[in-house]
């Protein structure tokens, strides 16, 4: 099958369930290297890593707006809506994976690839020409995924055309959904850009201009529009050892330095599995009291996505529940495993029980 | 003493049967290290060690019997004149995070160093204060957080 440009509404659709994928399954690997910190340690590393989460969270929404918009339903309680890492991500980027692990070099190494930015406009955002039938199921499962963009700014460069193209070729019929579902920017704070309506062409283009913007930067700038700087090179930062400031070029950082200790970490167990909790116990009954909370949650994000937005104010307070339970398990060893200490499993709903 | 990691091991089955909490929970508050170095610095290897041995010795002769545990710690530890100031700072330090200058008779008799004073061991000590799930209510400002959380009742884990 030849890879084909986003056609109908209904390809759309799918594109937009495999963003809201695609923004979710940054969340658990950039929150397990949060949670991993020791407590009160690594101040500038926390607050690097907390905002960009944050944002991914905005992106998420955003993604929901536009899914919205054009008369889609977000579920974020399908199965395979949460990956099983390690994974590849849901847009096809399948020279890398990410995984929940510990702070690190080489996880905050991930992290660049994850933001990795745009290669250029144009045609070759298609990294391969061949794509398996599945590969734009909603549901698709991340490790069989067929898709190939070369990141993630390649495929909302896609969505975007595809927008641009349907509403040329549809009017603003293509802007069908209720706008009561829209989720407005009220319920977004502590992180940069705003939640954005979409109704139309316009907001449309301005909601993924922001994702876009926020995660790779725009066009080779690593600033964005409103003075951000852009994941990429906040994740970058670091590495180097140093904050970017207003003038600079990407690579070259020359603000103040940032104190890191690589050293101030829980050693979490890599992409941990609810199979790695078998022995009966307190870890084995957080752990899949997490992931249930953790689906619950993802649950009421899917109402709050289908016209309940008031549900967002509680669902924060959700957050900071799921924050305090990552942590106790994070500083938890892992038993019969000196050095290793356990990680919270990010599954759903009903997950798979462990005999 | 033992190596690092049985001096932990020991604090934290000390520290469980002072606090009623498990290992778990002590472990999870992220606080255990710091809790074991503030209590070493303040009375130093030798009452420290004292301690943890005579904790080892009644949870080992109690052998899991519940009874015989209380009674052992009550005898051995916190009616001891040397140890039971210690034990007792060490139950205040896991509930509210703070760690209380030991009284003057206890400086008099067995200070082995420069007097310890009154000090939050760190800013997560408060918040993880086990003070807070006992009372079932969140440290303020620092965990419920979330816009408007105030209004619901906290969701937290009760001992």
């Amino acid at each position: 099958m030849t890879l084909r440009r986003i056609a109908t509404v209904e390809d759309l659709h799918s594109y937009l369930h495999i963003a809201m994928q695609l923004e979710h399954a940054t969340i658990p690997p950039y929150l397990t290297a949060l949670y991993s910190m020791h407590p009160t340690t690594n101040a500038d590393a926390y607050r690097v890593i907390r905002v960009v989460v944050v944002e991914e969270m905005l992106h998420l929404t955003l993604a929901a707006n536009l899914l919205n918009a054009v008369g889609g339903t977000p579920d974020l309680s399908s199965e395979g809506f949460v990956p099983t890492y390690p994974a590849h991500l849901p847009d096809g980027e399948t020279d890398f994976e990410v995984g929940t692990r510990a702070f690190s070099r080489e996880t905050i190494e991930t992290f660049l690839k994850i933001e990795r930015p745009a290669v250029a406009e144009g045609e070759t955002r298609f990294v391969s020409r061949e794509r398996s039938s599945r590969a734009l199921l909603p549901a698709v499962d991340a490790h069989e995924d067929d898709l190939h963009f070369y990141s993630i700014g390649e495929f909302y460069a896609e969505i975007g055309e595809g927008i641009r193209r349907l509403h040329e070729e549809m009017g603003d019929a293509l802007f069908c959904g209720d706008p009561a579902r829209q989720v407005g920017p009220e319920y977004y704070y502590s992180g940069g850009g705003a939640i954005v309506k979409v109704t139309d062409g316009a907001s449309a283009a301005e909601a993924m201009r922001t994702i876009s913007e926020q995660g790779e930067g725009l066009g080779g700038a690593i600033f964005d529009e409103e003075g951000e700087l852009a994941h990429y090179y906040r994740f970058q930062q670091l590495l180097l050892g140093r904050y970017y400031q207003p003038g600079d070029q990407g690579g070259s950082p020359t603000g103040p330095p940032l104190d890191i200790d690589w050293d101030a970490v829980y050693p979490v167990k890599a992409d941990a599995q609810l199979g790695d909790y078998a022995e009966p116990g307190e870890l084995h009954d957080a752990i899949h009291a997490y992931s249930a909370t953790y689906g619950e949650f993802l649950a009421r994000l899917d109402e709050a996505f289908s016209g309940r937005p008031d549900l967002l104010m509680p669902a924060v307070g959700d957050m900071f529940r799921i924050k305090e339970l990552a942590t106790q398990i994070i500083r938890n060893p892992m038993p019969g495993q000196p050095g290793v200490n356990a990680a919270p499993v990010f599954r759903g709903l009903a997950p798979v029980e462990v005999s | 003493m033992a190596d690092d990691s049985g001096v932990l091991e020991a604090f934290l089955t000390l520290s469980a049967t002072l606090t009623g909490y498990s290992r778990f929970r002590l472990l999870g508050t992220g606080q255990a290290e710091p809790y074991l170095a503030t209590t070493l610095d303040a009375v130093g290897d030798d009452a420290l060690g004292e301690l943890l041995s005579a904790s080892t010795a009644v949870h080992d002769e109690a052998a899991g019997d519940e009874r015989a545990l209380d009674q052992g710690l009550r005898a051995r530890i916190l009616s001891d004149d040397k140890l039971g100031p210690v034990a007792r700072n060490v139950i205040k330090m896991w509930f509210v995070g703070t760690w209380y200058q030991l009284p003057q008779e206890w400086r008099d008799a067995h200070a082995s160093r420069q007097p310890d004073s009154t000090h939050v061991v760190s800013p997560a000590s408060y918040t993880e204060g086990l003070l807070w799930p006992t009372i079932g209510a969140n440290p303020p400002g620092a965990k419920g957080q979330g816009y408007g959380t105030w209004s619901s009742p906290p969701t937290l884990d009760l001992p």
